[in-house]
């Protein structure tokens, strides 16, 4: 007997998608601003004069990006309470997580993009009288932004994908509301379709809009 | 009061963290390998002359790419039974999930490298006779091969990693075993602290070694 689809019955249960879906929404803004505060200042490390601070700064990004995402998950909502004694709830333990990992992988897009500039540049600024700060802030960023821009974008699209573990510390985000779903109905077939469509429409428009976006930024 | 760490407990369980590291790696090279040699296919029909094959491979990398492997994961385990009428092992699961998933990005890590060769090459081959086979045999392959080789070893480091979200449909590899023992001996920060530095070991030679491929073809050029 072929599986007769209904879509109906899971559709019927839209509230719980679309809470889910401003959950999904809601980390991942939280996590891409927290993640931009932690990658700057990893990124300055990693660009440091000083070698101990560079050497932490390597440290930290190599940590991050050689070791799964879950884990952080799992480290921040079980392990980090055992250490500090603050209890952390679904929601901050999973953007924390987020935010940290995503700042070792900005830090890397700030520390190529401002590494892609030349080093005329930087002498030039400095021949002006300018000081270290001034110079990246005036002459370097201006310059380097424009080619943050593809690998930001790329890192961004990879960390709204992440959020989807948050649903393993019972964060009801898309995937958290859609396994509700899934049982309520007993349509994990349908639901769990539903759920990739979903995901592949949310990204699949937003790529297609950074894309527009970046050929309007490169026509000048 | 100082929290006191106790990390005997590791070592006690070390072959059950060993058995985790096992299923890993088993899980992680059997999803890279048949991830390689499917991505090669999606690549092959991304250039392919047919029109109806490029829209597949198109639709298929831009599918895999965009739906988070967790859901690809859960999908194949909850889902696909029903839909083939057969239950599957969580392995199984796992293994479907991250193979498309591989497939997808490593389809585009041969395409960019092919591309990236000059068109010139395709028609002094042309030129001598070649079909389009023999050319991406005897001519392209040979020489972008060692182009793509830091992608795949990256490509690699991101399979290790995906595997640990095998864990979520229970299948036995490290992230699991981890998991179990937290919550077996109520000592989280030990048991996860210990398995982030086993991931690192197993996961740091491989970035190591794409970026010391990327340091010396850089030099090279």
């Amino acid at each position: 007997m072929p599986y007769e689809w209904d879509f109906l019955a899971v559709l019927a249960q839209w509230p719980l998608l679309l809470s889910g879906l401003l959950g999904t929404i809601k980390i991942a803004v939280i996590a891409i601003a927290a993640g931009v505060i932690v990658g700057g200042l990893v990124a300055a490390m990693r660009l440091s004069r000083l070698w101990p601070v560079r050497l932490l700064g390597t440290i930290y990004v190599d940590f991050y990006r050689n070791t799964p995402g879950i884990l952080h998950f799992f480290w921040f909502y079980y392990a980090l309470p055992v250490l500090s004694n603050v209890s952390l709830g679904p929601l901050e333990a999973a953007a924390l997580a987020l935010a940290t990992q995503s700042g070792a992988f900005y830090a890397e897009v700030f520390r190529g993009g401002i590494g892609s500039i030349r080093k005329g540049q930087w002498e030039g600024a400095k021949a002006l009288g300018m000081i270290r700060g001034q110079a990246l802030r005036r002459v370097i960023l201006p310059q380097a932004a424009r080619r943050m821009i593809a690998p930001f974008t790329e890192r961004s699209f990879e960390i709204i994908k992440t959020t989807s573990l948050a649903s393993t510390l019972s964060y009801g985000e898309l995937l958290y509301q859609g396994m509700m779903v899934a049982s309520i109905t007993f349509r994990p077939l349908e639901t769990y379709t539903l759920l990739a469509l979903i995901y592949f429409a949310l990204l699949f428009s937003l790529s297609a809009l950074a894309k527009w976006g970046e050929s309007r930024l490169q026509a000048y | 009061m100082q929290y006191q760490w106790d990390f005997s407990l590791i070592f006690d369980n070390l072959p059950v963290l060993w058995r985790g590291v096992v299923v890993t790696l088993h899980l992680a090279a059997m999803c890279l390998l048949a991830g390689l040699a499917l991505g090669f296919v999606i690549a092959l029909m991304r250039l392919s002359k047919f029109a109806a094959a490029r829209v597949f491979g198109r639709a298929f990398v831009e599918f895999f790419r965009n739906v988070p492997a967790l859901i690809q994961l859960i999908w194949f385990y909850y889902a696909f039974p029903i839909l083939i009428g057969a239950q599957m092992s969580p392995f199984m699961a796992a293994f479907l999930g991250i193979t498309l998933n591989t497939a997808a990005f490593s389809a585009e890590i041969y395409r960019a490298g092919i591309q990236s060769l000059e068109r010139g090459q395709w028609e002094g081959a042309m030129a001598i006779g070649m079909g389009r086979a023999q050319i991406l045999r005897r001519i392209i392959l040979p020489q972008v091969f060692q182009r793509m080789l830091p992608a795949f070893t990256n490509r690699a480091v991101e399979v290790a990693k995906v595997t640990s979200l095998a864990s979520v449909i229970s299948v036995q590899e490290l992230m699991y075993q981890g998991r179990l023992l937290s919550s077996t001996y109520y000592r989280p920060l030990e048991i996860l602290t210990a398995v982030g530095f086993i991931y690192l070991i197993v996961i740091y030679p491989l970035s190591l070694a794409s970026m010391l491929m990327e340091r010396r073809m850089a030099r090279n050029q």
